[in-house]
């Protein structure tokens, strides 16, 4: 049943991700990659990655698309006529042709390794546990050891994380600022 | 979940395949940021699709947990890089009514 769903998902975050590309309406772009997130979500979470998901929901969903909904409705962006070709016409364009065929040939590279590989490698001769991370430990295991390796071996990085979203709320409101008139500009 | 790993990096490969065309065909900066949300998605799949089939290897073995750390480092990063851009969108709307990427090619020209 997990694997069915897996593909199931694996299928409907595709087909999301598609419509990212491919919807007219900003508002409708920001809906479908909302859909992506969410399948992604579950997917991590079928892969035994609960706290992952958890975060993929709450600062993905939760934040980051309110952020874009934010912005498109208060430029009001959705009424914009005839802003650039969408649907399939986006494909008519000049440098398009190369853009698909360097893509498409690097995407059929990928499938062939992933899916070619010869039965004898690493990959393929391992025995699948029955239930993936759950045979190897506790899934409570994952969370915990996710926090001891945060706040321990990778306690620099997160401090220098920490800085790092302090300087871009700062820089955020700078470069959103209304310069009035007078006053240098910043 | 009994799927092989290969297909969760096969996933990852049509998502970001799927963004960077988005990125280089449209013209709208929104969506051209969705579709930097969206490769950078893919990364984070192909971190925990690692880091899983690490974890397989080695039956019995602790899991492996440096792919989620870096998952959760490339969820930081993308929220830092969507508020950046977002604010970077006001200000050229503000300064030029226009969101489309063909009307801003002042360092181009």
């Amino acid at each position: 049943v997990a694997n069915a769903l897996f593909y199931l998902t694996a299928v409907l975050t595709v087909v999301a991700a598609g419509g990212v590309v491919l919807l007219r309406n900003p508002i409708s772009n920001v809906l479908a990659l909302l859909v992506a997130f969410f399948c992604l979500a579950t997917i991590y979470l079928l892969a035994g990655f609960q706290f992952l998901a958890a975060a993929q929901i709450l600062v993905y969903a939760g934040a980051i698309m309110v952020l874009f909904l934010f912005v498109i409705m208060m430029l009001n962006l959705a009424h914009l006529p005839g802003l650039e070709p969408v649907g399939l016409a986006v494909m008519k364009r000049g440098k398009s042709a190369v853009t698909l065929a360097v893509v498409s040939a690097v995407l059929c590279l990928s499938a062939a390794a992933v899916l070619g590989t010869p039965a004898t490698s690493v990959l393929a001769a391992q025995p699948m546990p029955a239930e993936g991370l759950d045979a190897i430990g506790p899934t409570a295991g994952v969370t915990t050891g996710l926090a001891g390796e945060m706040f321990g071996r990778y306690l620099l990085p997160f401090e220098a994380v920490s800085m790092l979203l302090l300087a871009t709320a700062v820089a955020v409101v700078v470069l959103a600022k209304r310069n009035r008139p007078g006053e240098p500009r910043a | 979940m009994t799927v092989p790993s290969s297909h969760l990096f096969l996933l990852a490969a049509i998502l970001f395949s799927i963004g960077v065309l988005g990125f280089f065909l449209r013209r709208n900066v929104i969506v051209v940021l969705l579709c930097i949300e969206l490769m950078l998605n893919a990364a984070n799949l192909t971190f925990l699709a690692a880091s899983r089939m690490h974890s397989l290897d080695v039956p019995g073995a602790r899991v492996d947990l440096q792919g989620p750390i870096f998952a959760i480092f490339v969820i930081v990063i993308a929220a830092v890089e969507a508020a950046v851009g977002l604010a970077l969108v006001i200000a050229l709307y503000r300064r030029k009514q226009t969101v489309s990427l063909d009307d801003v090619s002042l360092l181009k020209d």
